[in-house]
């Protein structure tokens, strides 16, 4: 402690100065890409190896499980990265699913005169489709513009108000829309009357929507926001947006404007929300009003808590076992809400940063060996004193 | 919000490659203050702080040194007065587009990043001036890791001269309260800033380690050409490395000078009660 307080080497001034020159880093501008094509390749071997999702039960189970992690690691950007207590995350979801859904479906009726499946794999109706879940993203994103903004004078409780009321707006908003337009025919004679409010199917729910949802391109999906996710974190906007967890005021000291990582983490949150909502509604056929709400968003909060805040893999394994748990316990699924409860509490009581806390499942390894390796000295004896 | 942070750096840049220096002050503080309800916790307040300079501020507790540091980085907006850094106004800016503009600051009751390593803590800091975006981050662009590395190693560079590097992957938080307390002056560094603020770096450090972090706060001035300003409540620290000193009491300035001069005005010494002083 003594002698380190003490002695500032005399290379100080040239680090503070000089501007470093050329800094050697491996491999070139497409580096980047690879474990995304990993992920791509991943994907398309589940997609041919495995039967199709409406053939097999088995496959719609991991075709929705792909779908609820990337919803619950996107909504751990904003809940355990950027600190901030989002319970409308859902919301986001259902405006994706919904904007994706009305392109598709009247698209499909305009382009191909009806709504039914176009084109094989990486077809016409292939690459609407993927437009369609972009497009949702981007809806979905620009939601989460807005309802970013009162996170910047709204805290923890009074936040989570602002989200949850944004969810239930959504669900209210979609239970007033207009019957759907059944044919092209009927589209094609439409009158404004039928398009206001827009014709999404009421508190019925979006249904007849084309399943062009399958498991390349959900695992796509999924790699892609886990690598993003992943490079988020370790990055240096991830540690600005984590920043703002730890300490406002320090993280604004050190240079760090927090108004602009709060809604950055909403945006890109619900931008995989809203990707997720396209997915979601092309593979069940149908998205309602309903899938915005309350519920629905309190499932990826459990997920983020369960995980811990701020573990991408972490909240994956979380996502992964309670969308399976249900799937087994079917015959108790009048009990759900009551074991999610359950798991709750006993986390907070056990381990109230979650699963893995703030690390991934790799770095708890590396943390243990470490340990094993350094203890012991890892106290010098002149900082005792301090 | 960006254009203008981007506006503040872009002007600081100006001023960095400029012949701004000269006679007149780095920091330039007019007659600022500040009232919370009906107390006015820092009244009048002025600083002419030159380049590198090392000055001290002083007063008994609850004076409203901490609150000039506060007005000085944007936590708080001055009711009135103005602040200059070089040819900057800085009066209502933001707490990040000021510390970008070059004024960095410790914490009185430390605030390191508890669950960031001691590295990220320090790149945290050095960062702000980064260009690379959300974009290049996700795709992890040739000049975003480039910029990455370059961080990196700055950071680990930083850490090395303070002797912390064999810390770096630890979490702030396990770190022992000295080693805290250097951290924090570390961090506030990797800003690059042209006045570094510094909030009783030595409370609850022991004689010795007090002595060291003196000459280290000489040091620093020196090397990285930054001028200090430091509030201390030990005598005589503050009256051995300060070239002028500022005493504050109930928000006012009561006295400002050498040390010597200081030391000697009857109203510091009534304002201590004499205790403390002789012994300077
Ligand atoms: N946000 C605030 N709201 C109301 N009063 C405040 C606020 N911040 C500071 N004060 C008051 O202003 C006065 C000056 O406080 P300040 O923290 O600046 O003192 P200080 O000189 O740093 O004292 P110390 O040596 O104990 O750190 C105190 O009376 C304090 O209670
Ligand atoms: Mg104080």
């Amino acid at each position: 402690m003594m002698r380190g307080t003490s002695s500032v080497g005399s290379d100080a001034a040239a680090v503070a100065k000089s501007e470093a020159a050329e800094v050697a880093v491996k491999g070139n501008g497409w580096t980047g890409l690879i474990p995304i094509a990993i992920g791509i390749l991943i994907a398309l071997v589940l997609h041919f190896s495995l039967p199709a999702p409406q053939r097999s039960y088995n496959t719609q189970i991991l075709q929705i499980i792909g779908i609820v992690i990337v919803l619950a690691v996107s909504l751990n950007i904003v809940n355990g990265m950027t600190g901030q207590f989002s319970i409308g995350h859902a919301g986001f979801m259902a405006v994706g699913g919904y904007t994706a859904a009305s392109i598709t479906y009247y698209g499909s009726m305009l382009l191909w005169g009806s709504t039914v499946k176009h084109g094989g794999f990486l077809g016409s109706g292939d690459w609407l489709f993927l437009g369609s879940c972009l497009a949702g993203g981007l809806v979905a994103a620009i939601a989460g513009y807005v309802v970013g903004l009162p996170s910047l004078r709204l805290r923890g409780d009074y936040l989570a108000i602002v989200t949850l009321g944004f969810g239930e707006i959504i669900r209210v908003v979609l239970q007033q829309t207009g019957p759907l337009i059944e044919d092209i025919e009927a589209l094609q004679s439409v009158g404004l009357k039928q398009l206001v409010p827009p014709p999404l199917g009421g508190s019925l729910g979006f249904s007849g929507i084309p399943k062009y949802t399958n498991l390349f391109w959900v695992y796509s999906i999924l790699a892609i926001t886990l690598v993003v996710a992943y490079r988020l974190k370790s990055s240096s906007a991830g540690r600005s947006m984590i920043s703002v967890r730890e300490d406002e005021i320090a993280a604004q000291a050190m240079g760090v404007n927090i108004a602009r990582q709060k809604v950055t983490a909403f945006v890109v949150a619900a931008f995989f929300a809203g990707v997720a909502g396209g997915l979601f509604a092309h593979s069940t056929g149908t998205v309602s009003p309903k899938d915005a709400g309350f519920q629905q968003s309190f499932d990826y909060v459990i997920m983020t808590v369960l995980g811990g805040r701020g573990s991408i893999s972490g909240v994956t394994l979380a996502a992964v076992f309670l969308t399976v748990l249900p799937e087994l316990l079917r015959d108790f699924e009048q009990y759900r809400l009551i074991v999610y409860a359950l798991l709750l509490i006993i986390m907070m009581l056990v381990r109230p940063q979650g699963l893995l806390g703030i690390h991934e499942v790799w770095e708890m390894f590396n943390r243990r060996r470490r340990k094993a390796e350094t203890s012991g000295s890892d106290v010098s004896p002149a900082e005792v004193g301090s | 919000m960006k254009s203008s942070t981007e506006g503040l750096a872009a002007k600081s840049g100006l001023i960095a490659g400029g012949a701004a220096s000269g006679p007149e002050a780095l920091l330039d503080v007019r007659e600022i203050g500040i009232s919370f309800g009906g107390l006015k916790a820092v009244q009048k307040f002025s600083l002419r702080l030159p380049r590198a300079g090392l000055y001290g501020l002083i007063g008994p507790n609850g004076a409203g040194k901490t609150t000039v540091f506060n007005l000085l980085t944007g936590v708080y907006q001055p009711d009135s007065g103005e602040i200059q850094l070089g040819s900057q106004r800085l009066g209502q800016g933001k707490p990040h587009e000021i510390t970008a503009a070059g004024i960095a600051r410790t914490f009185q009751n430390i605030r390191l990043f508890p669950s960031l390593s001691v590295l990220d803590n320090v790149r945290l800091a050095g960062q702000l001036h980064n260009r690379h975006g959300l974009l290049s981050t996700v795709i992890r662009s040739r000049g975003y890791r480039r910029e990455e590395e370059l961080l990196r190693q700055r950071s680990l560079e930083l850490l090395q001269i303070f002797e912390l590097q064999d810390r770096a992957d630890e979490l702030a938080s396990n770190l022992s309260y000295g080693h805290q307390r250097k951290l924090e002056i570390i961090r506030a560094l990797a800003t690059n800033p042209k006045v570094l603020l510094l909030d009783e770096p030595a409370a609850g450090l022991n004689p010795q380690e007090k002595f060291a972090l003196a000459e280290s706060i000489r040091q620093i001035r020196d090397r990285f050409q930054v001028a200090v300003l430091l509030i201390e409540h030990d005598m005589p620290l503050v009256m051995k490395i300060c070239e002028r000193i500022t005493v504050l009491e109930y928000g006012i300035t009561i006295s400002e000078g050498t040390p010597a001069n200081v030391q000697n005005d009857p109203r510091v010494i009534a304002a201590y009660l004499g205790a403390g002083l002789e012994d300077a």
